[in-house]
């Protein structure tokens, strides 16, 4: 059979945001995987430039709607550390909390979208409903279902109530529960074994030289977890990360499931633990950062490992940049798409649960020369406002 | 004459089956929003989907042919309505005769060929990807289908005739499973996954051309309810025969919800290794006439 060339997205019902993949295909079979990305370009790190301290932090958690709360987290945890602001311990409980609910309802997501892709919808329309209860958790605390914007340099801004607990822990005796029931679903159903056992393997070995992180380096064998570093409350907490063998497409859910039940873990252990005393530093308004100082921050975001660089002057960053983990974990796509079947290619993307809004760069490729050139903002200006012209 | 023209034309000819076939979808759909835990639009929704598209315009793409575009949905459509004409749906029948089985197999056949030469007509490759799919599995499903049929064909003399199948449970339960592949309905919708291939032949379909083949869809699930309610329930009278198919919409909502996609490869395997050979099981029993 002759080869020919499947595209899937930029718009495609299988991918929720814009990313292009061209499948070389030779009948059934994938001989060949390219990626493109870039159709969503905000340019939020250098907006990030333009804004005081404390507004930047919310405009962090505009950059990906399911990991909003890292987002923050992370920059904030960078603006600390280069202001040399000391959290206070609850704020510090309060924060981990958080993060864990995010994880919660972040690899439910994941996990209804693997069911909805392998064409189980049944799957994603009860995991979907069951992430409510992590969703309705983060509203109590928040105010806001998405978008939480918790987290604020020095702390969280609000605090966890009495009442709060309550109800947490009612709601995570009830993830739990559907925790193990999915696991069973994923581990017994016949048709979801068929199409996720040995389907899209990453050796440990690969994992290691591509690069990859979080759950997908984890269902690989590797111990890579920066939870296990202590940030936040995480020193104070006992907790082991997940870590799997097979590296497939089910290892990697069940990696996930299983980390839904080491969340609810640490989360009942930070509220059983949850000191007394402030949530927030007590900080001025506008906070006014030497100007030069520079640091890294990093998080254990429900995908992998995030890094914040920041530059400070004065009142407002001079640079900020983002490394999302999704960015690092496409390095891997067009290796476990080889050789898989068409119908196999968007579970196996799912399973690297992209979002793909996160890590949209924009260069510019001359078509005639191949150069790649990156353009700077004045350049971008005058490139489509000439463009705009000539329609 | 005038007899003729109303088995035809209203019942349970051409009417009855765009009624009954959307009315059947709606409630396929429902019953598995329910399961679902979701609302599920309402029972009429197909009927709404489909004026809907008939209102709306055509679009041929730049490498499709449109003229085979518009002929694929029209001539599947006047297929399935055919076969209609061979089941004695409550009892009522235009054509009865010796043999007409083959009929209905054939003109469901002239369906699928239909189906996977809409999505070479279309010229994308979602569509080619989708035809190819759509062949394998109609190679795959036919064989326990026919021999199925078979199984209580020997019983009636071929003929689409009431039977009770309560001794094959077998053939019954090939029939079921082919009747999913054969509606392309979870787990064997293979062909449309639009996670994969957007709908594979239908990708590039639009307007009335989508609405024909969403037409000739549901009839073609009310033939093959019908089928299923005549030759494996034992039909009946018209409130005994709606019961049993009614009871038939249950079952094929209740599969098409708990299952997720099977590969093309992981279908044509099950079907010639598990379903084939039972359904053979019932057919060689049927021949010697061993039951008990």
């Amino acid at each position: 059979m002759h080869e020919f060339t499947l595209p899937i997205g930029p718009q495609h019902p299988a991918l929720a945001e814009p990313i292009h993949f061209r499948l070389k295909v030779d009948g059934e079979t994938v001989v060949g995987a390219e990626m493109h990305l870039g159709y969503n370009h905000r340019g939020i790190e250098k907006a990030l430039e333009g804004r005081q301290w404390f507004k930047g932090v919310f405009l962090s958690g505009r950059v990906c709607g399911i990991c909003s709360q890292s987002h923050t987290a992370c920059y904030s945890q960078g603006i600390e550390k280069i202001a040399g602001v000391a959290i206070p311990e609850r704020g510090k409980y309060s924060r981990t909390i958080f993060a864990e609910l995010e994880r919660i309802h972040s690899h439910m997501l994941l996990l209804a979208v693997a069911g909805h892709t392998i064409g189980f919808d049944t799957a994603f329309h009860y995991i979907w409903r069951d992430r409510e209860y992590a969703l309705e958790i983060m509203e109590l605390l928040s105010g806001k279902r998405v978008q939480h914007d918790f987290n604020t340099i020095g702390g969280v801004r609000w605090d966890i109530s009495e009442d709060h607990i309550q109800k947490i822990s009612r709601n995570l005796d009830k993830i739990e529960q559907r925790a193990k029931h999915y696991h069973k679903i994923f581990t017994k159903d016949r048709t979801m074994r068929k199409r996720l056992k040995g389907i899209g393997k990453l050796s440990a070995r690969d994992a290691e030289e591509f690069g990859v992180l979080g759950p997908i380096a984890r269902a690989s064998g590797l111990k890579s977890d920066l939870r296990t570093s202590g940030y936040s409350a995480y020193g104070h907490i006992d907790f082991k990360p997940v870590v799997g063998q097979d590296g497939d497409c089910m290892e990697r859910f069940l990696v996930r499931l299983k980390e839904l039940r080491s969340s609810v873990k640490i989360i009942r252990d930070c509220l059983a633990n949850l000191p007394a005393g402030d949530y927030k530093a007590k900080l001025p308004l506008v906070l006014n950062v030497e100007k030069g100082k520079e640091g890294t921050s990093r998080i254990e975001a429900p995908r992998g490992e995030l890094i914040y660089y920041i530059k400070a002057n004065g009142l407002t960053p001079e640079r900020v940049k983002i490394r999302t983990p999704t960015f690092a974990n496409f390095s891997c796509v067009g290796k476990i798409l080889e050789g898989t079947q068409v119908a196999d290619a968007p579970v196996t993307i799912a399973s690297l649960d992209p979002c793909i809004a996160c890590c949209d760069r924009m260069t510019i490729v001359d078509v005639n020369t191949g150069k790649e050139q990156t353009l700077d903002h004045h350049e971008l200006d005058h490139l489509f406002g000439r463009e705009h012209e000539h329609d | 004459m005038i007899e003729e023209i109303f088995f035809l034309l209203v019942f349970p000819g051409l009417i009855a089956a765009v009624f009954f076939g959307l009315l059947y979808e709606g409630l396929a759909r429902k019953i598995s929003a329910r399961m679902q835990s979701r609302v599920g639009p309402p029972v009429w929704q197909p009927f709404l989907d489909f004026v809907k598209l008939m209102s709306k315009e055509n679009i041929t793409p730049r490498n499709g042919v449109g003229f085979l575009m518009t002929l694929c949905p029209v001539v599947a459509f006047a297929s399935v309505l055919s076969a209609i004409v061979f089941i004695p749906v409550a009892d009522f029948s235009p054509a009865i005769f010796s043999g007409n089985m083959l009929m209905v197999i054939y003109l469901l056949v002239i369906y699928t060929l239909c189906f996977a030469v809409a999505g070479w007509a279309s010229g994308s490759p979602l569509g080619s990807v989708g035809s190819i799919r759509e062949l394998t599995l109609l190679l795959s499903y036919e064989f326990p289908f026919i021999a199925s049929l078979l199984t209580v064909g020997f019983m009636t003399g071929f003929t689409v005739s009431p039977f009770l199948a309560w001794h094959f449970p077998l053939a019954f339960l090939a029939f079921l499973a082919s009747v999913m592949a054969s509606l392309s309905l979870p787990p064997f919708h293979v062909a449309e996954a639009e996670q994969e291939i957007v709908g594979g032949p239908l990708a590039e379909y639009s307007g009335p051309r989508l609405g024909m083949f969403s037409l000739a869809h549901a009839v073609k699930f009310w033939v093959l309810i019908s089928l299923g309610a005549v030759m494996f329930l034992g039909g009946g009278t018209i409130e005994w025969f709606l019961v049993k198919s009614l009871f038939l919409v249950i079952v094929v909502a209740a599969a098409k919800t708990v299952f997720a996609r099977l590969r093309i490869d992981q279908s044509f395997r099950l079907f010639w290794l598990v379903i084939g050979p039972l359904a053979v099981i019932d057919l060689i029993r049927a021949i010697f006439g061993i039951w008990v």
